[in-house]
């Protein structure tokens, strides 16, 4: 019965009414973000992130994960009413979504999609909550040199399920792990990569680098090209599907859930990956694969189920293990090391309040998200009408003041014009700026195993393959590194992002 | 970028402008660890890694750059010099202000500023963002949440 009680002591946690409170702010914030096109949920969350550490530890990343499945959920509404995707994850929602608006049944759309992802959500979260537990104690046993390899195969992993090129990819994790090691060497206490900046004898803050690469930049490009707007298709008459509908989706629910929930837990997949391939799988087990494109209910059920479960289950590897499987999660490890919680196995032993208050709150969350958003559709289209030109001021403020925020100091505002420069810089160049973000938050951890697994070991690299957890996820690696170097399969990891670059 | 005009049907521009900012990174990083020790495998000194890194992701800029130069040629896309450049100058401009003229001037700045990156703004539109963000920061991030920062220059 410990499974109930730790699900007890979670919802008696999540039910204060400040933590409601904090959970449905963010909750409506992410999904008036969502809907708004041009900004990300990474994007989103790096803004606000500076917010949330005047806020208790709980409440804050009960805010800052309603963010990120609120925005999840806005994207879609948007992708169906209006063709516009307000999120990666969700442009392939339009591709099915749009059509069905267009055919007057926009209403049964969203309906199933919110549907869908709250049924996904509840059997994600569950799926964490049983998972959790098994995995951390599992993780307990793992000394320096698993967590070496672990950190080794999650960087990996990103790269390859993450879009756009490998090797570019790898690049911008090494750049990642370099601003990662800027400032004092813990362990000889020297100054490194500093450039002489007393400044920055702390390292670099998070903020300051996610603000810039992903604010700022995402600013820059937004107005470099002109504001596209959609048009809304249809009056939103009937909201509830059709008895056929249900009889329909409901299978593509289930299976994208499943999908989802699986390509979540690893690292570099999550939200986007999830509904990509669910939309894939979607229209090969269909009778009806013409369907698809033209309004097939199925193509908007099984990703709209699969990105939720995705979104709720990357949370799986930072809770258990304290690795971030992409920018989401990595930002959410930030935060979390600002309120001084170390991610990984000992917060569920230390902090149980803690983790089961924030997977009790993420079903409460996506509960208040079914309530909330069907009767308010049709304000958030009316969002749609906001011009950019009004909106992205306040954006840059809440950027400027957030970093600033930080520690006080101006300085860290200089720095982030610099990081914005180079994050558009890095747009230009087609490189992800994801993976840059994951090697900056993993960079200490990687070093630091390293180093004490070397120095346990006496400076032999056989440790870390005489340990047989550490030696398969090393294989596990490698085995990944060869399949990309087979064309064929770089030709379907090209193919099933095609659609996202488009 | 620079060598645009040599190239002619070949050359990928966004992966050479990637094998630059690789390139540039890896020697940067080298350059600023060149003092640090490297101690041994089992005694890893602070310039251990960082060294290694870097030279990993000076031969990636490389390789990146050998390929751009040999992929069919695609150009950079849309560059706009003055979203960049405004957006730039006005974030640089509150952090210079933040430091010392106050929370007022700063916000003003990089509000009046930043909404000349857009063409389609208008004077008054400019005036009122001013005005109705400035206060509005004043209320949620000084008073409200108690970021410190002082209001105006004294």
């Amino acid at each position: 019965m410990e499974f109930f009680d730790s699900l007890i002591l979670g919802f008696s946690t999540a039910v204060t009414p400040t933590n409601l409170l904090f959970c449905l702010i963010g909750a409506l914030l992410g999904t008036l973000i969502g809907v708004l096109p041009g900004i990300g949920p990474t994007a989103t969350l790096a803004i606000l992130l500076p917010i949330t550490f005047f806020l208790p530890p709980l409440a804050a990343l009960i805010m800052l994960a309603g963010i990120f499945y609120g925005a999840q959920y806005g994207g879609s509404t948007t992708a169906i009413l209006v063709n516009l995707p307000g999120e990666a994850s969700s442009v392939v929602t339009a591709l099915d979504g749009y059509q069905m608006a267009k055919q007057g049944r926009a209403g049964a759309a969203l309906a199933i999609a919110a549907l869908g992802s709250f049924f996904a959500g509840t059997v994600a979260t569950i799926g964490l909550a049983i998972a959790g537990p098994t995995l951390a104690g599992f993780a307990l046993s793992f000394g320096p040199a698993e967590y070496f390899s672990l950190t080794i195969f999650g960087l990996l992993c990103a790269t390859v399920l993450a879009s756009g090129s490998v090797i570019k990819a790898i690049g911008m994790i090494g750049i990642g792990l370099l601003l990662g090691w800027v400032g004092t060497d813990v362990n000889s206490g020297s100054e490194r990569l500093t450039f002489g900046a007393v400044e920055l004898f702390d390292g670099i803050e998070f903020v300051v680098i996610a603000v810039g690469l992903f604010g700022i930049s995402e600013i820059i490009v937004n107005l470099e090209s002109p504001e596209s707007r959609g048009l809304i298709a249809s009056k939103i008459t009937r909201l509830w599907p059709t008895r056929e509908d249900f009889r329909q989706a409901w299978p593509a629910v289930i299976r994208g859930t499943a999908l989802g929930t699986f390509l979540g837990i690893l690292p570099g997949g999550g939200a986007t990956l999830s509904a990509f391939s669910a939309y894939t799988l979607e229209k090969k087990v269909s009778r009806n694969p013409q369907e698809f494109g033209r309004g097939a209910i199925q193509g908007v059920a099984g990703p709209e189920a699969a990105n939720n479960a995705g979104a709720q289950s990357s949370f799986i590897p930072l809770l258990t293990l304290g690795i971030p499987s992409n920018a989401v999660m990595a930002m959410l490890l930030g935060a979390m090391t600002i309120h001084g919680i170390t991610p990984g196995p000992s917060v569920m032993h230390n902090q149980p309040d803690l983790f089961w208050g924030l997977i009790a709150s993420m079903w409460i969350g996506n509960l208040m998200l079914l309530v909330i958003n069907l009767p308010l559709i049709g304000l958030w289209v009316k969002l749609l009408t906001v011009p950019y030109r009004l909106l992205y001021p306040a954006i840059l403020l809440f950027c400027c003041v957030g970093v600033y925020s930080v520690s006080n100091r101006a300085f860290d505002v200089a720095l982030a014009v610099g990081f914005g420069f180079l994050g558009y810089l890095f747009r230009k160049a087609k490189c992800e700026p994801g993976p840059l973000l994951l090697g900056f938050v993993l960079g200490p951890l990687l070093e630091t195993n390293l180093r004490r697994a070397m120095l346990i070991s006496q400076g032999s690299p056989s440790v870390f393959i005489e340990r047989p957890i550490s030696l398969a996820l090393l294989i596990a690696s490698a085995a990944l590194f060869v399949l990309l170097l087979v064309p064929a399969i770089r030709k379907t990891r090209e193919d099933a992002f095609v659609e996202e670059e488009a | 970028m620079a060598n645009r005009s040599e190239l002619g049907r070949k050359g990928n521009h966004p992966d050479l402008l990637a094998g630059l900012i690789f390139i540039v990174v890896g020697a940067l990083g080298l350059w600023a660890g060149r003092d640090l020790r490297m101690g041994t495998a089992a005694m890893m000194g602070p310039g251990y890694l960082p060294l290694i890194v870097s030279g990993l992701i000076l031969l990636i800029g490389l390789g990146v750059t050998i390929m751009g130069l040999l992929r069919s040629r695609e150009p950079l896309g849309v560059v706009r010099l003055r979203p960049l450049l405004i957006i730039l100058v006005a974030v640089g401009g509150f952090a210079y202000a933040a430091g010392s003229l106050g929370f007022v001037i700063a916000a003003a700045w990089l509000i009046g500023v930043g909404s000349l990156a857009d063409p389609e703004s208008r004077l008054r539109e400019i005036a009122a963002s001013i005005v109705v963000l400035t206060i509005f920061g004043i209320l949620v991030f000084i008073v409200g949440l108690g970021v410190q920062m002082q209001l105006g220059p004294f």
